[in-house]
């Protein structure tokens, strides 16, 4: 166990991720919507020690309800749109839908377009666009503190 | 890999005496599938004995046949499969749940589970965290599971019907679309049947260079499904270290094959990595590092009494059970199935004197499923070791050198065990191209084994297969 909480100490100031910067969060709420698997893979990556996107105020969460960004990879099959739509009707305003990869944004697909019913664009309104085959994690976690400010908003006198 | 591959055609009438002939002759079942024939579809079997590939085929007049499910278990959800896609009706298979199908209706898909205080769980398509789309329904009395029915498909694509009319030399674009993190063993399979086909044999650069993708593949995914499972235990320390241990596998893939999932590095007919000395020796250096102290990890954990706790005697896939349905990979050599793609020196790879790896405790349970990935690891770190101490002189090639087959089968194993290709080709096209991965083969294990269990263990013993989604359904 110590050996193990000091090799993650060493490759924490090894990597040394710059300091957060303006103050803020995204509840991320990830569908799979006929991806290869590929674009889950390096979200889960940028939660591990090289990225760390905790640290930036991002975080996965379990149900939609809890969500700000709904994050859609893969083709969006005709099988996956159903839940893909419960799924955003379940969200509180305001929401951002975020399109992650190629698939997702309709470059590039392989697959029988009778099993389609995306890209992603089709079905909702895309705020946020990350291409890559798949994005790496630090594109994604850039892509995602850049949509930060869409959620922003003056912080009204009478309710501080 | 691959043999002299002819179609032994067989009367209709014969297919079920055929079939068990050719177990009685040791024939082991790789896969079943169906090619479209207008009216009178096409069934093939293909079985792999101590010579070669055999692959059996039959005519199911006006679309029926003679279901070989109770003679070869294994092929339950092939003829499954054939059924949905392909409207092959197979007399003796009863009932035909729905696989690839999504009937509206729930009683063409779940078993029937009726008692006291029996009640249904719904979990998925989506679930709660970042994992692929796949539907759940648990059948339990409280706590405890009494069958589980799984509806997968959600994320079907239609990959292989994409590949039919497709140039030969584009099969490997789709067979490696179907799944990234099997990228490599799926697109070789792949690439594997068409040179077959083609009647290619690799050279000894392109059989060294791709040895070094598949082991580069099966490094960080084993070092993924280790994450996962302290992931799945609640452990995250253990989690964090090996989740980074595969950042930087994914990034000695990036430095020696230019992508953190090895993407468009197998092709038909060559090969395309290029190592130099420098960079070979390098990569080498990082490979040792990453092995060693994924080695000090596991011992680690092996002392952590509560992660131990929760491993053993849970998810238990017995030996007769894995036989029965043909698990695969670590998986089968969990439960002491000595089994491996890789044993027996392959044709077209290089893995001389290679043994299945042997768990300390082949006991089936999520403990065993564990431990024979962390064996793996040492061997894959010692294979890719060598290859990188004497990396392969060019990319290479295949060359002509053996006889044309009239079907292709390659045969790889993926990080979660065997995983074949079939081809067939029409004038110089892709006509039928079937993909038949270790998670397809394993998936129906996962139902048997959870059987019993209480629901909180469900994701440990699902993470135990760590099995994918998108190269089942394709």
């Amino acid at each position: 166990m110590y050996v193990m909480y000091k090799r993650l100490q060493q490759l924490r100031r090894g990597i040394a991720l710059p300091a957060p910067g303006v103050p803020g969060s995204l509840a991320l709420r990830h569908v799979d919507c006929g991806s290869c698997n590929g674009c889950e893979h390096e979200l889960a990556n940028a939660a591990a020690p090289h990225y760390d996107f905790g640290r930036y105020g991002l975080s996965m969460v379990a149900s939609p309800r809890h969500a700000d960004v709904l994050l859609i990879t893969g083709t969006v099959t005709r099988r996956m749109a159903g839940p893909l739509l419960a799924a955003y009707e379940a969200m509180p305003e305001p929401r951002l839908v975020a399109a992650l990869g190629n698939c997702a944004l309709g470059v590039d697909v392989i697959a029988n377009p009778d099993e389609l019913a995306g890209p992603a664009e089709d079905l909702l309104p895309v705020d946020i666009r990350i291409p890559g085959c798949p994005p790496s994690p630090s594109e994604i976690v850039e892509a995602l503190l850049d949509a930060m400010p869409l959620l922003r908003r003056p912080i009204r006198k009478d309710e501080a | 890999m691959t043999g002299q591959i002819a179609i032994e055609d067989v009367e209709p009438g014969d297919w079920r005496s055929a079939v068990g002939a050719a177990i009685q002759a040791g024939g082991q079942f790789d896969c079943l599938y169906a090619v479209p024939a207008g009216h009178d579809p096409v069934v093939r079997l293909v079985m792999r004995d101590g010579v070669g590939v055999r692959v059996l085929s039959t005519v199911a007049v006006a679309s029926r046949t003679d279901s070989i499910v109770d003679l070869l278990p294994a092929a339950e959800w092939d003829e499954r499969e054939a059924h949905d896609v392909h409207r092959v009706h197979f007399d003796g298979h009863e009932p035909m749940r729905a696989l690839v199908g999504h009937p509206a209706d729930r009683d063409a898909w779940i078993t029937p589970v009726e008692g006291p205080d029996v009640h249904e769980v719904a979990v998925g398509p989506i679930h709660a965290g970042v994992i692929e789309s796949g539907h759940f329904r648990f059948h339990v009395v409280g706590e405890r599971i009494l069958h589980l029915d799984l509806r997968l498909f959600y994320k079907h694509r239609d990959l292989e019907g994409v590949a039919a009319g497709l140039d030969l030399a584009r099969g490997v674009a789709v067979a490696q679309r179907s799944c990234a993190p099997c990228a490599v063993a799926n697109s070789l399979a792949c690439a594997t049947a068409i040179e077959s086909l083609m009647g290619l044999e690799p050279d000894e650069d392109l059989r060294r260079g791709r040895t070094i993708l598949l082991e580069l593949e099966r490094l960080y995914n084993h070092l993924h499904d280790l994450s996962a499972l302290c992931s799945g235990v609640g452990f995250d320390p253990g989690a964090m270290t090996f989740a980074a241990l595969k950042e930087r596998a994914q990034r000695l893939n990036l430095r020696v094959a230019g992508h953190r999932f090895l993407f468009d590095t197998i092709r038909t007919g060559g090969g395309t990595t290029v190592l130099d000395q420098a960079t070979a020796h390098e990569a080498g250096g990082e490979l040792a590092s990453i092995v060693r102290e994924a080695g000090e990890a596991w011992r680690t954990l092996t002392f952590m009494e509560s992660v131990q706790d929760r491993l053993g005697g849970i998810g238990i896939l017995d030996r007769d059970q894995a036989l029965r349905r043909g698990a695969v990979g670590p998986t089968a050599r969990a439960s002491g199935i000595r089994t491996d793609a890789r044993a027996g020196s392959p044709a077209g790879l290089w893995y001389p004197g290679l043994e299945p790896a042997r768990p300390d405790r082949p006991a089936g349970d999520v403990a065993a499923r564990a431990g024979v990935r962390a064996v793996e690891i040492e061997q894959t770190g010692a294979i890719l070791g060598e290859l990188l101490a004497r990396p392969p002189c060019g990319p290479g090639l295949a060359v002509a050198g053996r006889r044309q087959a009239a079907v292709g089968v390659g045969r790889t194993e993926s990080p979660r065990g065997a995983t074949v290709c079939c081809v067939e080709a029409a004038g110089g096209r892709i006509a039928r191209l079937h993909l038949r991965t270790a998670s397809f083969a394993n998936w129906p294990a996962v139902a048997d084994v959870v059987a019993g269990a209480i629901m909180p263990d469900f994701p440990l013993i699902n993470k135990s297969f760590e099995l994918c989604y998108a190269c089942v359904d394709r």
